[in-house]
């Protein structure tokens, strides 16, 4: 079964933004199936921000948000190859279930059902 | 006298779940040190703060919180 996911890549500031998509192209790769040949659904460019505090010596990272969808049995190769790759400073991988898509939940009183949702996290 | 109750920042705005990626309004929940309020300070609702504790964690490992602020200074 599929789950969501979400992810946070802090890249080495000193990438250029093509160098960046050509290494997120390849992270995407190993997170495709059959089913879901493109597995992200979403993906933003916060670009380059000052980190809150220096990580190996750099003040500055480059952050990319991304959702997917993907087999969990994918992921391990998949961060294998995020955690080996030195210009990923750091990232973030956590579950996204039930947060994003419900556009059917607008106003619903609080404490009502629903409880669990958006809890669903590693 | 009884204090009226607080009522929990995060339900007042609607929002569903705290969201680790929004530093700004995370960082009105610590202290000027970087240190998580406590719900008696923040007034928030027992299950928002235990969204708020684990989002302000997350948000320190991405560097977007620090964890001590003014660290050496």
């Amino acid at each position: 079964m599929p789950r969501r996911y979400e992810i946070v890549y802090i890249f080495d500031s000193a990438l250029e933004e093509e160098q960046v998509k050509g290494l997120l192209a390849r992270f995407h790769g190993l997170l495709a199936t059959p089913e879901k040949p493109e597995p992200v659904t979403q993906s933003n460019h916060w670009g380059k921000r000052t980190l809150a505090y220096p990580i190996k010596r750099r003040e500055t990272g480059y952050y990319v948000i991304e959702q997917f969808e993907t087999e969990p049995r994918l992921l391990a190769e998949f961060e294998r190859a995020v955690k080996l790759e030195e210009s990923v400073i750091r990232y973030l991988l956590v579950l996204n279930e039930g947060e994003a898509p419900r556009p059917a939940a607008v106003a619903r009183p609080f404490g009502e059902t629903e409880e669990d949702a958006g809890e669903g996290e590693e | 006298m009884r204090r009226p109750a607080k009522t929990c920042p995060v339900c007042e705005s609607g929002v569903r779940v705290v969201d680790y990626k929004d530093d700004r309004s995370l960082s009105r929940f610590t202290t000027e040190r970087g240190k998580i309020l406590p719900s008696r300070l923040s007034g928030m609702c027992s299950r928002h703060q235990r969204q708020l504790g684990e989002a302000i964690k997350r948000a320190r490992y991405l560097a977007l919180l620090p964890f001590i602020k003014a660290y050496g200074r």
